[in-house]
Formats: C-alpha cells, sequence, structure tokens
C-alpha cells in the first residue's frame, strides 16, 4: 500500500537475503518465482515458522505478487504458518507402516504428550504434526518423522527414547 | 313405423314418467347434502384454501424470498420485494398475494423450498372493500400465526404422500 | 504445411486449426460441452473437469478445453462414456457445494445450477461431512459465499491475466483449497467486478444488489456507459422500470468481456436520496417549492427571454447524450448565445483554435493492441478508461514499449520502458520533442521554438523519442490531467508534434464519456457543429464562469465539481438567473439556481454516445425515469417550443441525430488554424497542486453510486497526497490530518504518503465536496500540520 514507505522486504535478515540471493542465481533471470520454496525454507528455518508479515517480505523480495507466496505456503505441508513447537513430530501411518503398528506410534505420542495431532505440548518443546502419508521409509516401518529426519523400525520404547532426548 | 312408436310414447307422458322415477328413487335415497354452517363437509388436509405464511417454532419467519412461487403463480397473483436483512439473511420486504388473481391451484405451496406459503383449509371468508383482497404480509403470517397448529397437522397428514 | 486439419466431433467432420483445443471448435460449431472453468478470454486450467469428451483411442475421457486438435481426430461429446464421465465430475462438484440455490442470488442464472439439472443425479452418494469455508469482507461491490465455490479459478485466472492484479488465490490444497485473499484485504481492481460474471456459481455475486431481484425477472436492455469515452457496452437489468443491476454487453472492438466497476454500479447513484424527483422553482419570496412541468417551463423561459444573449453562460456535461447536447447547441443557436462550452475541466483554451474536430484515440481501441509503442502523458488510465488501459496492457505483453510522463506512478499494471517522474509535463515533452527533433532532423516548429529553448535532453528523453521512432506504430497520448492544467496548449503542443515527427498518432482523453460528442455537436464557443470555425468566439467554460454572466442554463452540470475553478465558480452563480437541468439537487444548487428541471440519467434516455474511436452508439432507454423526471433531449426540445424557436419539432431521439448527421455530412473537411506560440510557465514557488477528477468522482450519477463511494479508492481519493520529502518538510506521517488553505477557502484532509509523488507537489483531488472549497486547482496552497499523525486506534474503540 501507498503508506508504507519502508519496504518490507527489508525485515529479511542480512543471512536469509543471502540464502535467497543463491536460490535465485540458480534460475534464469525473470524466474526469480521459482526460488520461492528455497525462499520460504530459509525464512522459516529462521524463524521457526512463517508470519503473513515474513511472507509479504518475502514476495517483496521477490517482486511476487503476496498472494502467490501464501499460496505455496499454505499449499505445502512443510511450511507452518501458526506458531508451532520446537520440534516437529510426523508419524507415517500409511499402509506398511499400519501394518507394522504406526497407529499404535501415534496413540502411544499422543497419549505420552498428553496433546492431539497437530498441537503443541505446552511448553513448547515438540510439536505432533500429522499422520504422514507414506515418506518413502516401507522398507523401515515403522517409521516416523522427527524435524527431516528419519527414524526407522520404531517400538514405543524407541519412541520414548528419540522422544526425550528432544530438547 | 317410428313415428307411430314417438306418438303412443308422448300420449302416455313416456318421457316425464322416466323423469319422476329419478326423483322417486332419489327421494328415499339417503341424501348428502349437509346443513352448512351447523354442519360440514368432511376437508381433505390438502384443500386449498386461504393462503397463510408460517414460521418456525423460534418465531423466525420462514419465508427466504426465494421467488419461486412468484414465479410459477399462474394467475401472478404473488408479488414479492427483498432484501437482505441486517443479520445478512435473505428476507421480503413485501410479499403479496391478490385474492381476487389467485385460482387456489396450490403451486406456490408446492414450489415452497421451505414451507413457507401455505394453503390452509380456510374457506370462509370474505372482503367488503377493493384493495383489501391484496392481503400483505403481515395479514398472512398472522393468519399462519392463528392456525399454526392445524398447518402443521395437515402437512404431517400429507407428508408420507409428498 | 497447411495450418487446417479437420477433425470429427459426434459423426460430423469440422475445420480447425492446428493448436486450438476441441471446445474452441465445437463452440464454433455450437456442439454443446458442459463447463465450468474453460473462458474464451482466459487461459486454460483444465481444473474443473466438467468438458470430459470420448475421444478415440484415448484411454480415458479426455477434456476438450485442453486437448489440441489433431488432423483425423474423433470425437464424442454425447457418447455413453463422455457422459458418464460428465455425470461422475458433476457427482463430485456437488459433494461440497451447498444446497442453498432458493437463497443463492446467482440461483437461476447458475452454470452449475443448469448442469447439475442435465448431468446431476437424484442421490448423491455422499454422506460424509460437507465443507465450509469462512468468508472474506473483498468490499464493499462483492459479497462472498466461498462455501459454494468449485475451484475452477476464473476469478484468480482474470486477477492474473486480465487485470493485472493477483489479488485472489488458491490458498491450502486439496479438500482445504480455498479461494480467496488469505489477508482478507479488499479487493483494489478498478475492474474486480468482472469477477462476478466470471463465477460461474454463486461465491462470487454483486453486493449491491444481493438479494434485491431474481434473474428470472429482469428485462435486460442494451445501454452504453457515459463515464468514460470507451463508451462500454452494457446491459442495464430492470424490474419494473427500475434498474436492478448492470452487467457487461459483449463487443469485441469496445470492451470485450469486460466493464469497469464505474460502468456497473453507477446505476445506484440514480436512486440516490438526492434525486430531484419533481420540477423545482424559486417563489418570489426565496423560498423552494415543487411545482409542475408546465409553471416551471414557463419560470424558465420567461426568465430566459428577459435576459440578453450574449449575457447568457450555457454550460453542458460532457456526459450528456449527443442529442441532448445538439439541442442544447440548437437551444443557444436559437437564443441567439454563443457562450455555450461543455469543457469544465479544462485549465487551457488557447490552443481551441487549432484542435481537431474532436478528442479521441485517432484509432480503433482495439488496434491500440497492436502498437509498437505509446508514449501516455499525464494520464491516471487505470482511473480515466480502465479499458483502454487493459488494451494497452495486452500491447506491452504483445512487446510494445510503452514509455510515461506523470507526476506520480500510477500504478500501471505493465511494465514501462521509461517512467519519467515530472511534475511540469511540458518541460519534460520540451525534452522529447528536441530529442524527437535531432534524431529524426525533423527540427522543431517556430512555434514551438520558444518552448524548448534551454532544456536538458537526458537519456530517459532520447530512449522514449527512440522507441516512438522506431516502432511500427505509435500512439501518444495525452491524458485527462493535460487537459486540466494550465499550459495544456503547449503539451497538446509539443505532443502533436512529437507525434507527427515520429510519425505516430496522437491521442487525446478528455473527461466525460461524450466529450467528442459535445465537440461534433458543436457544444463549444468557437465551433459550429462539426468542427467549422464560427466568428466571433464566446466565452469558454472557464471564461464564463470568472466573468459574471446574467444568467446560466446548465445541463447535468456541478460546477463546484466538474469545473477546475471549483467552488470558485459558483461566485457569478448565485447572482444570475440559473436553470438547472439535472438529474440531482444539491444543497449548493439550491443556493444558486432558480428553476430546477429534472431530467433522467443516462438509464432513463435513449441517445447516443461518441467513443474514443469516433464511433456512434446508441440505446433505446433502459429504466423508466424516477418521478416526474422525463429524459434531457424532450426537456430541451419543450423549452425550444415554448421559447418559439424554430425547427424544435423531433419526435424521436433518432431524428435528432439523423439531423446532426445531415448536417455534420455537409461539412467539408475542416481546416484547423495556423499553430500560435506557446511558451512555457516558469515553475511556481510553494506547493504545486495537482488536481484531477479521481476514478469515482467523475460525473454527477458517479459522485452519488455509494457502493463506489464506499470503496478503498473513492476513501483514497478524499485525501492530500504527498511524497516523502515533502512530507517530511510538513512535519506529518501517513494518517496525519493537515488543513489546506488557499485565497479562495479551506479544506482538512488526511495525509496519505506516496513514494512516487514528484517533490513540491501536492495531489488533492477535484470532483469531491472535500477540496471544492479551494477554489480553482490551479491556485497554490498553504498547508498547515493540523496532527501529524494517525489517530492512535485504541483511543478511538473505547
Amino acid at each position: 500500500m501507498s503508506t508504507e514507505l519502508e519496504s518490507p522486504a527489508d525485515r529479511l535478515s542480512v543471512h536469509v537475503r543471502e540464502e535467497i540471493d543463491a536460490w535465485v542465481r540458480q534460475y534464469p533471470p525473470g524466474r526469480q518465482q521459482s526460488a520461492l520454496l528455497g525462499a520460504l525454507h530459509a525464512v522459516q528455518h529462521e524463524n521457526g515458522y512463517l508470519t503473513v508479515t515474513l511472507m509479504d517480505a518475502v514476495a517483496d523480495y521477490l517482486e511476487l505478487p503476496r498472494i502467490s507466496v501464501y499460496e505455496v505456503a499454505s499449499f505445502y505441508s512443510m511450511f507452518e504458518t501458526e506458531p508451532v513447537g520446537r520440534h516437529s513430530i510426523s508419524v507415517c501411518t500409511n499402509l506398511s507402516c499400519m501394518l507394522r503398528g504406526g497407529d499404535e506410534v501415534v496413540a502411544h505420542l499422543q497419549h505420552k504428550l498428553g496433546i492431539a495431532l497437530g498441537e503443541t505440548t505446552a511448553d513448547g518443546r515438540i510439536y505432533l504434526k500429522r499422520e504422514e502419508e507414506c515418506l518413502a521409509a516401507c522398507a523401515g516401518a515403522p517409521m516416523m518423522m522427527v524435524d527431516h529426519r528419519y527414524y526407522e523400525n520404531l517400538t514405543l520404547e524407541a519412541v520414548d527414547r528419540i522422544v526425550d532426548g528432544l530438547e | 313405423m317410428n313415428r307411430i312408436g314417438n306418438f303412443i310414447r308422448s300420449l302416455f307422458l313416456w318421457e316425464l314418467l322416466v323423469g319422476m322415477s329419478l326423483t322417486g328413487r332419489n327421494l328415499f335415497a339417503p341424501k348428502i347434502t349437509v346443513r352448512y354452517p351447523e354442519e360440514r363437509t368432511p376437508q381433505s388436509p390438502r384443500f386449498r384454501g386461504l393462503h397463510a405464511l408460517r414460521r418456525y417454532a423460534n418465531g423466525e419467519e420462514r419465508c427466504i424470498a426465494c421467488k419461486l412461487c412468484e414465479a410459477v403463480c399462474p394467475a401472478l397473483a404473488i408479488t414479492i420485494e427483498s432484501e437482505q436483512r441486517e443479520d445478512g439473511t435473505r428476507r421480503t420486504t413485501r410479499y403479496e398475494i391478490d385474492m381476487f388473481k389467485c385460482i387456489y391451484c396450490g403451486f406456490c405451496e408446492d414450489s415452497c423450498p421451505v414451507d413457507s406459503i401455505v394453503e390452509t383449509r380456510i374457506f370462509e371468508y370474505h372482503f367488503e372493500n377493493r384493495p383489501e383482497q391484496i392481503l400483505g404480509k403481515q395479514q398472512l403470517l398472522a393468519i399462519g400465526d392463528k392456525y399454526e397448529a392445524m398447518i402443521a397437522q395437515d402437512k404431517a397428514l400429507d407428508a408420507p404422500y409428498r | 504445411m497447411s495450418d487446417e486439419v479437420r477433425i470429427e466431433v459426434d459423426g460430423v467432420s469440422l475445420p480447425a486449426r492446428k493448436g486450438q483445443m476441441v471446445i474452441e471448435v465445437t463452440d464454433e460449431a455450437g456442439i454443446y460441452v458442459p463447463r465450468f472453468c474453460y473462458h474464451k478470454k482466459l487461459t486454460v486450467a483444465a481444473n474443473c473437469r466438467m468438458c470430459l469428451v470420448e475421444v478415440e483411442r484415448a484411454p480415458k475421457a479426455l477434456p476438450a478445453c485442453a486437448t489440441p486438435v489433431a488432423d483425423g481426430m474423433k470425437v464424442f461429446t454425447r457418447s455413453e462414456r463422455a457422459v458418464a464421465a460428465q455425470k461422475a465430475v458433476m457427482e463430485f462438484l456437488l459433494i461440497n457445494h451447498p444446497l442453498d440455490c432458493p437463497i443463492c442470488d446467482q440461483g437461476g442464472e447458475c452454470e452449475l445450477q443448469d448442469l447439475a439439472l442435465g448431468f446431476g443425479g437424484d442421490v448423491s452418494q455422499y454422506t460424509e461431512r460437507k465443507r465450509i469455508v469462512q468468508d472474506e469482507n473483498l468490499g464493499p461491490l462483492i459479497s462472498t459465499d466461498m462455501t459454494r465455490c468449485i475451484h475452477c479459478t476464473r476469478c484468480v485466472r482474470f486477477g492474473t491475466e486480465i487485470a493485472g492484479i493477483r489479488e485472489l488465490g488458491a490458498t491450502g490444497r486439496g479438500e482445504n483449497m480455498e479461494i480467496g485473499t488469505y489477508v482478507g484485504e479488499t479487493l483494489v481492481s478498478e475492474l474486480a467486478g468482472n469477477v462476478i460474471d466470471l463465477c460461474p456459481v454463486g461465491a462470487l455475486t454483486a453486493r449491491p444488489s444481493r438479494y434485491t431481484a431474481r434473474p428470472w425477472e429482469l428485462m435486460a436492455q442494451e445501454a452504453v456507459s457515459p463515464h468514460d469515452p470507451v463508451g462500454s457496452n452494457l446491459y442495464v437489468h430492470t424490474r419494473g422500470g427500475k434498474a436492478m443491476r448492470v452487467v457487461p454487453r459483449e463487443n469485441e472492438a469496445v470492451n470485450e468481456t469486460w466493464i469497469a466497476d464505474r460502468d456497473r454500479f453507477s446505476y445506484r447513484g440514480a436512486y440516490a436520496e438526492s434525486r430531484l424527483p419533481r420540477p423545482m422553482v424559486r417563489d418570489a419570496a426565496g423560498q423552494w417549492r415543487e411545482t409542475d412541468w408546465e409553471a416551471a417551463l414557463q419560470q424558465a423561459v420567461a426568465g430566459l427571454q428577459a435576459l440578453e444573449p450574449s449575457r447568457l453562460g450555457m454550460l453542458a456535461s460532457p456526459a450528456s447524450t449527443l442529442e441532448e447536447l445538439y439541442l442544447f447547441r440548437r437551444l443557444a443557436e436559437g437564443l441567439g448565445c454563443t457562450n455555450l462550452d461543455h469543457r469544465l475541466a479544462q485549465g487551457d483554451f488557447r490552443d481551441q483554435a487549432q484542435a481537431p474536430v474532436m478528442p479521441g484515440l485517432g484509432m480503433a481501441p482495439a488496434a491500440v493492441e497492436q502498437l509498437g509503442a505509446v508514449l501516455v502523458i499525464g494520464s491516471d488510465l487505470r482511473g480515466e478508461v480502465p479499458l483502454l488501459h487493459l488494451r494497452l496492457r495486452k500491447a506491452v505483453q504483445a512487446g510494445a514499449v510503452v514509455s510515461a510522463i506523470n507526476a506520480r506512478d500510477y500504478d500501471y499494471r505493465f511494465p514501462l520502458a521509461t517512467d519519467l517522474r515530472s511534475a511540469d509535463p511540458a518541460a519534460s515533452l520540451a525534452a522529447v520533442a528536441q530529442a524527437v527533433g535531432e534524431i529524426s532532423g525533423k527540427p522543431v516548429p517556430r512555434p514551438l521554438q520558444a518552448a524548448v529553448q534551454g532544456v536538458s535532453v537526458e537519456q530517459a528523453h532520447i530512449a522514449i523519442a527512440r522507441s516512438l521512432l522506431d516502432a511500427g506504430s505509435a500512439l501518444v497520448l495525452l491524458g485527462n490531467q493535460i487537459q486540466h492544467r494550465r499550459d495544456g496548449a503547449l503539451v497538446r503542443a509539443l505532443a502533436d508534434f512529437v507525434a507527427t515527427a515520429t510519425g505516430a498518432v496522437c491521442g487525446r482523453l478528455e473527461v466525460g464519456g461524450n466529450s467528442a460528442g459535445a465537440w461534433l455537436a458543436g457544444v463549444l464557443p468557437h465551433r459550429a457543429p462539426g468542427g467549422q470555425a464560427q466568428t466571433p468566439a464566446g466565452l469558454d467554460a472557464r471564461r464564463m464562469l470568472t466573468q459574471p454572466q446574467d444568467g446560466y442554463v446548465l445541463l447535468n452540470v456541478e460546477p463546484e465539481l466538474d469545473s477546475t475553478l471549483g467552488a470558485e465558480a459558483l461566485e457569478p452563480l448565485a447572482q444570475a438567473f440559473v436553470v438547472c437541468l439535472t438529474p440531482f439537487v444539491s444543497e449548493r444548487m439550491r443556493q444558486y439556481a432558480d428553476v430546477l428541471l429534472p431530467i433522467g440519467t443516462f438509464l432513463e434516455t435513449s441517445g447516443t454516445y461518441v467513443g474514443l474511436a469516433g464511433q456512434w452508439q446508441s440505446q433505446a432507454g433502459a429504466a423508466r425515469p424516477l418521478g416526474e423526471a422525463r429524459p434531457g433531449w424532450k426537456v430541451l426540445r419543450v423549452l425550444g417550443n415554448l421559447l418559439s424557436l424554430p425547427g424544435f419539432d423531433w419526435s424521436a431521439s433518432d431524428a435528432v441525430a439523423t439531423e446532426l448527421r445531415q448536417r455534420l455530412g455537409a461539412v467539408g473537411p475542416v481546416e484547423p488554424a495556423a499553430p500560435q506560440v506557446l511558451e512555457r510557465d516558469p515553475p511556481e514557488g510553494g506547493l504545486q497542486r495537482l488536481a484531477s477528477l479521481p476514478l469515482y468522482a467523475v460525473d454527477s450519477l458517479v459522485r452519488r453510486a455509494a457502493p463506489l463511494q464506499a470503496t478503498v479508492q473513492a476513501q483514497e481519493a478524499r485525501a492530500a497526497w504527498v511524497g516523502p520529502a515533502e512530507a517530511e518538510r510538513l512535519g506529518v506521517t501517513a494518517g496525519g490530518r493537515i488543513e489546506l488553505r488557499t485565497e479562495h477557502g479551506r479544506a482538512e484532509l488526511p495525509v496519505h504518503v506516496h513514494a512516487s509523488l514528484a517533490a513540491g507537489c501536492i495531489a488533492l483531488a477535484g470532483g469531491i465536496p472535500e477540496t471544492a472549497d479551494l477554489g480553482a486547482w490551479d491556485r497554490p496552497v498553504q498547508v498547515r500540520v493540523l496532527a501529524a499523525e494517525a489517530p492512535d486506534l485504541a483511543e478511538t474503540v473505547e
């Protein structure tokens, strides 16, 4: 809008801007929209989740319509647009994992942490993201993903150990 | 030959006798006339008489101003104007039926998606002056309020056949 | 190899061009294929899947909108497999669609409703939960029921591809996909209303006409928009003689399938409270009273006959019909009055003798798309001619080089090759002219020599000159702001030279949908119908109002808003005998007028409008005039009769147009007068006011259309705009309040800071009551800060 003289792009940190620039360089000129996913990852990594202000900043920095940033951010499940816990856990419950006890892992986690899927523990430590569809690790079923790391061949004890080990 | 037969029939008042025999048979048959208004014939729950606008149990008027009754009315007896009420719902600002135009076909009732406009079993009403036959929204709602019990019962009786 | 292929659709062999989609071929042949997301003006999305057809040897049914034709292709649109596929798609579409047709405004004209009748089942197999979508407030023009949305994305594509403002988008995915702005902002496109027509269901509907009428009750009447010279073709939908809504009428040559929001919602102004339903006269005691037509006309005639014709001023709105304007001219001729004009928005009349017969583009609007280069000078294109802006956008997409010389960034929705920021267009254009002269070797003509003296030619000016010279076809377009300027004559002369020297066409945009018609009809002090010079010339619009006359006849004019003199224009009226032919009455009108004659708005009169390319477009009159109002041409005719003027005996408006046409036919080619010497004004000290008529203040009808006045654009126009440097100098920030003073009066306005505004300027709209008291638009303005910052919202919330 006209009244905003200070560009929202200034709200991005120097580091994030460098990272976005690196992504932009990978694509032909004028195709900076391709760098959007990388840019959002960089912003989310720094802030934990995406706010409208930050998405606007990315849009302005990449000279894209703001709505196209909102579209991408809301489409992909790896982007969070609400505040969430520090560690995100998603458990696969697709066929292989289901047969090998994925559902029990989910139930155990919910019971242990006292939260439902999609919720964050009160101390802000763990975010139980969702039942994930297949994450392509059927050979190690049941599995779960904690902060982009796969943990396979889970037992309930293993789950306890992993979760307790999170800061 | 034919002419002779005709002559004999007219001489003995044959046609009259045939006619009188019908009268005679009915003189002793059971009667279907009733002493209106002390007595009344039974009415179907589908009887199509005076119109009414109904309300929901919570007092909210049913009519949503969809204007299907206005569109379907073959006599163009219904006039509706609508607007958005303050709570954002679609409501009529004017709902009028000209009872002189109405032919009591019941299409309005059939077309109503919310069972708002109905034809009651009331048929005894009159108008004394010219513009009175145009029933407005408040009058129709008042009729509905007054006879809601009857209307609800009739609707319930008819429901299995709809 | 030829482009032609033949395909077979339902056993009928059809010609097609390579690259066409199947649905284009079937549409041309009149073979029906159901669709939701396909629209001929938008790109193919193929996401509704409703147009699935069977293609021979294809394993599955294919979407007709995204299947290119191939020679010998066999398509079946009604085969068992095709219909089964279409029915299956319909069942899916109806899973989440609410069953609220009786309260939906789209009911009766809904594409989903229609197709559900043909392809829908009686009973849904779906028994799970239906989804519900929260509505966003998209502003005062569009109401939303997003639960009804079927995700065809036509509205999204319209914003991206046509309007050039991507406001709506599809957020989320799968079942959670929602169409909206995500952050709940109102739409600010001046064309946003078109999404109402595009939406195949009732998700996006018109808010001003919400719940007031059903499609089957409405009569579609043809009309032409009077708000800008594009002359968009409209259908006015009426019920019982009252206009209930306005939708576009397709005309590829004029407005394609779009119309601006201004054309779509201005009809609401016709039913504003300030509408004048009956004639009114001021009696001997100075009191207003309603009267009948006869008495009012008699009083008007008596007053006019008592006046010396040379002491009479006659002013008409350039949004009037050609017939009204010509009758106005005939009335002036009959009275012997030459003080006749429609150019209230003009600031400089020095070059009126050199002007072309009428303003316009000099080419068909559609031809703009093929231009190689365009130079726009002093134009808020999106506000002045929204649909011409669309054409220019298409030209840019096709490779045209468009440059602009503006005092601020008007946010054109296409990239500009050169964007010159200048509050003095004459100086910038002089530099361009100099550059053109140097490059082309055609010297700047003698009368303009003084103007180009001493200008510094910079790289940007050379770039503009080169772009015009290098292009095969070019256009130099002068906007409304040039018309308003005190040095407009010089800008026009320079633009003429630039255009001539580069082989470009010089187009002029003027305020009002029919200013071309007014020039043709001779509603001018210096020209007869057809453009022949008339001597001696009468007073022009500005002088008529600065040199008090004894009497005035005003045709749909609100001088304090329409004139570049602001409320100063009212001063001579107060003493004079004033007859107003007007659809509306205002408090100010009651103060200066003596007789008020109610006339119909454009919705209520038959008539003709002359468009950008000089094309005549006629309408028959859509709605019934309100109260006792009558079409303007009838009132003018009766006035003529009562004044016993000869030849005032037309019985239909067509006859008036026919007479004008004959009169124009008799006029030979008109030689414009020789150019005169024009010099640049030295830049003035102090804050220079940039004034223009904003998007929603162009004429009396638009100014009274409540939905338009509630938009963000209208609200932003009611503010003082300054650049960041100026704001700092004044010590205000956005949202603060300032008091403005001129020698004539004062005004109080909130401040908007616009980064691109040239230094030393303050942009204050004309045409709005808030700034009328400041007087003439070219007066220097003094500023006093009332509140430096926006009021703290928390305090006012209490």
